[in-house]
């Protein structure tokens, strides 16, 4: 029943995604407000997020998982969407939309390994880092495309209206940022991960197929980051790094979970 | 020149740098205490009942509500000549009504900037007005008039585009050089060739921040004079690699009949620059810098075309922008011109209500007798009857002075008024 909360969340996540797709439609009043108006949606979301996974005791599963993470994106949305970075919302919000109203919709999965254990501390944190790692990832992929269609259009010199987005320069070092910071809270995550399933499960886990998939996407990230720093692969290169990272993370979140008889799936 | 009998004899009197040169701007502009002074005098000797001065480097005009008559401005204005003793009349220009609030609308909205859309025009006005309200010279009509137009420059600059495009070569090659960077704050630029269109970018990559400008010409003395001119560093040519490693936008006009920077030159020093991106510009023709150079990740050439595109972008997006901006202003300068009358007019309206019903009462007086002799009910109903028949008589004309009141209409409004005066 708390999913009723998600409900207004859901009208100010697409009120913002209207108006970065449709900004003649929505009008300059809600336009000029997305920002604040992503921010009340994601303080709401908090609070529903807190309730789902501190009351209803083993009741976490996969809509949780999605809804926590179309959070962390549209939080880190209306953290950087300052005047031409704005744009990154026309990738943010939609995709923190599609999250969310799949969340609503899917029916209830449980964590197959939740069923056996019981709830505690650890999922929440575990949940919280990870979330935080999708939001970075899922920003700096968002820039990245933005890179690539700054980079397109200077390479192709179809400079009209170009200056509504942001500098290739300030493109390229908010890609780089928001992936490092995804890449920081990721290994958290895993790590924290880890830790609760060698306490709980004592030991089966590794060979999980789900763990075994994010551990390389986090492989995936610690090369990209560390070919740009110590190679240069800046720019078009550490775009592409980050948009293919990022769609093997979604894979992970979404199909992964049905796909894969894991203890990490999900059981109907 | 007549002025309308109905709404404040509006005035805008002033020279501005299309008007005037600027050795009689000069000898007319004002400081704060100039200002302050001035608008005190002319209460003092009843030039004006209200108003305000403007005075910056590129005009000097004066606002007012002129009553008694324009005459009195006209002498004061008298009072003032031009450096060599000549009178400033062919300088000025006089608006009225309608057309001296659209002025300072433009004016406050820059429109009628040297730079248009440049935004320090807002700040003066507003300063114009702070003077204006220490010397106590803005009554009913001018707090309204100067309030609007602050409006109205906020709606221009949030509706029409005015103030952000981009006019002359320079101005393009910064802004192609702020999509790639961002900002220039420590970036260097490296000018080969001494060409006209190369300094110009130079200059308007220095005046924006640029941290270095290298300069490079094949004849060296040249370099050092050019640099001299620009405050930058000059170079020897046969260094120009060296340098390339260093630099972060290449400018290139030398007349020079083959491509001086080469794709290898530019792929040798890529690593040395750790892939950071490299703007180029070539403005020569023949070109001089090598074309393929585009096939290096990295690397941003521009060349003429693609630069005189912005401009031209620029300037399009600049005049459709002046359009929208004059229609809004237009807009507004007759909607506050027909609220100013309206009031102004609005005791009129009411005085003519008020001798219709007078006469209504008179009539029934002189039947007094017809009057007396009917039934309550119906001296009731003869009173309605009345009342509705002069409403419905007085309803045509009066709706239409509102019209033509709410319009600026003054001729109509005047004829319709008196007639009604006249009649009642």
């Amino acid at each position: 029943m708390e999913r009723f909360i998600y409900i207004p969340v859901l009208f100010c996540y697409g009120t913002v995604a209207l108006a970065h797709l449709l900004p003649s439609v929505v009008g300059k009043g809600i336009t000029e407000r997305a920002r604040a108006i992503a921010g009340v949606g994601v303080a709401v979301h908090f609070v529903g997020l807190a309730v789902a996974v501190s009351w209803a005791t083993g009741t976490t599963g996969f809509p949780e998982a999605l809804s926590a993470a179309a959070f962390g994106v549209m939080g880190a949305y209306a953290a950087v969407s300052r005047e031409r970075l704005a744009s990154v919302g026309l990738l943010m919000a939609p995709l923190a939309v599609a999250m969310l109203g799949t969340s609503l919709v899917v029916p209830h999965r449980e964590v197959a390994a939740l069923a056996t254990t019981p709830n505690s501390l650890w999922l929440p944190i575990h949940l919280g880092l990870m979330s935080v790692g999708l939001a970075g990832f899922a920003l700096s992929s968002a820039v990245g495309v933005l890179y690539l269609i700054v980079r397109n259009r200077l390479k192709q010199k179809r400079l009209k209206d170009l200056r509504r987005l942001p500098s290739l320069e300030v493109l390229d070092r908010m890609q780089f940022r928001s992936m490092l910071f995804g890449f920081v809270f990721l290994t958290l995550g895993i790590g924290v991960g880890g830790a609760w399933a060698a306490v709980a499960l004592e030991g089966t886990w590794a060979i999980d197929p789900k763990v075994l998939f994010t551990v390389v996407i986090w492989a995936w990230y610690a090369v990209a980051l560390q070919v740009r720093v110590v190679a240069g692969w800046r720019g078009r290169l550490s775009a592409l790094f980050s948009i293919v990272g990022f769609a093997g993370m979604i894979f992970s979140l979404v199909v992964m979970n049905f796909i894969v008889k894991g203890f990490h799936g999900y059981v109907g | 020149m007549a002025t309308s009998a109905s709404g404040p004899p509006l005035l805008a009197v002033g020279l501005n740098h299309r008007t005037a040169p600027v050795d009689v701007r000069e000898r007319l502009a004002l400081d704060a205490d100039g200002v302050r002074r001035r608008l005190v005098e002319l209460r003092r000797d009843g030039v004006m009942s209200e108003g305000f001065l403007l005075s910056t480097c590129n005009r000097v005009e004066l606002y007012a509500v002129h009553e008694p008559g324009q005459r009195a401005v006209e002498r004061w204005i008298e009072t003032f000549r031009g450096p060599r003793g000549e009178p400033l009349q062919p300088y000025l220009y006089w608006l009225h009504g309608q057309d001296a609030v659209r002025h300072l609308f433009q004016v406050t909205s820059s429109l009628d900037s040297m730079v248009v859309g440049e935004p320090q025009i807002l700040g003066q006005v507003k300063q114009a007005i702070r003077l204006a309200e220490e010397a106590g010279s803005l009554g009913r009509v001018m707090h309204r008039l100067t309030e609007r137009s602050l409006s109205v420059a906020k709606r221009v600059r949030s509706e029409t585009d005015i103030g952000q495009s981009t006019v002359g070569v320079g101005n393009a090659g910064v802004e192609l050089a702020l999509q790639i960077f961002g900002d220039l704050n420590g970036r260097r630029a490296l000018l080969l060739g001494t060409g006209e269109m190369g300094q110009q970018v130079a200059k308007a990559l220095l005046n924006s921040g640029l941290e270095e400008l290298l300069v490079a010409n094949r004849t060296y003395e040249r370099a050092v004079e050019l640099a001299e001119q620009t405050g930058g560093t000059p170079i020897r040519f046969e260094r120009v690699e060296e340098y390339l490693a260093r630099v972060d936008i290449v400018v290139g006009a030398t007349g020079a009949p083959q491509h001086v920077l080469t794709a290898d030159m530019v792929k040798r020093t890529m690593r040395a620059r750790w892939y950071r991106s490299l703007f180029l510009v070539d403005l020569s023709v023949p070109r001089n810098i090598d074309p393929d150079i585009e096939n290096i990740e990295q690397a941003f050439l521009f060349n003429v075309d693609d630069l005189r595109e912005v401009v031209q972008a620029g300037m399009a997006a600049r005049e459709q922008a002046a359009r929208a901006a004059h229609a809004l202003v237009d807009e507004e300068a007759e909607r506050f011109v027909g609220r100013l009358v309206e009031i102004e007019s609005g005791p009129r309206i009411g005085g003519v209500v008020r001798a219709a019903e007078q006469l209504r009462l008179a009539e029934l007086e002189r039947s007094a007798k017809l009057v007396e002799s009917l039934s309550d009910a119906q001296r009731k109903q003869l009173d309605a009857m009345t009342r509705a028949l002069v409403k419905k008589v007085l309803h045509q004309p009066l709706s239409a002075a509102r019209e033509a009141a709410r319009k600026g209409d003054q001729v109509a409004l005047q004829t319709i008024l008196s007639a009604l005066e006249d009649e009642t």
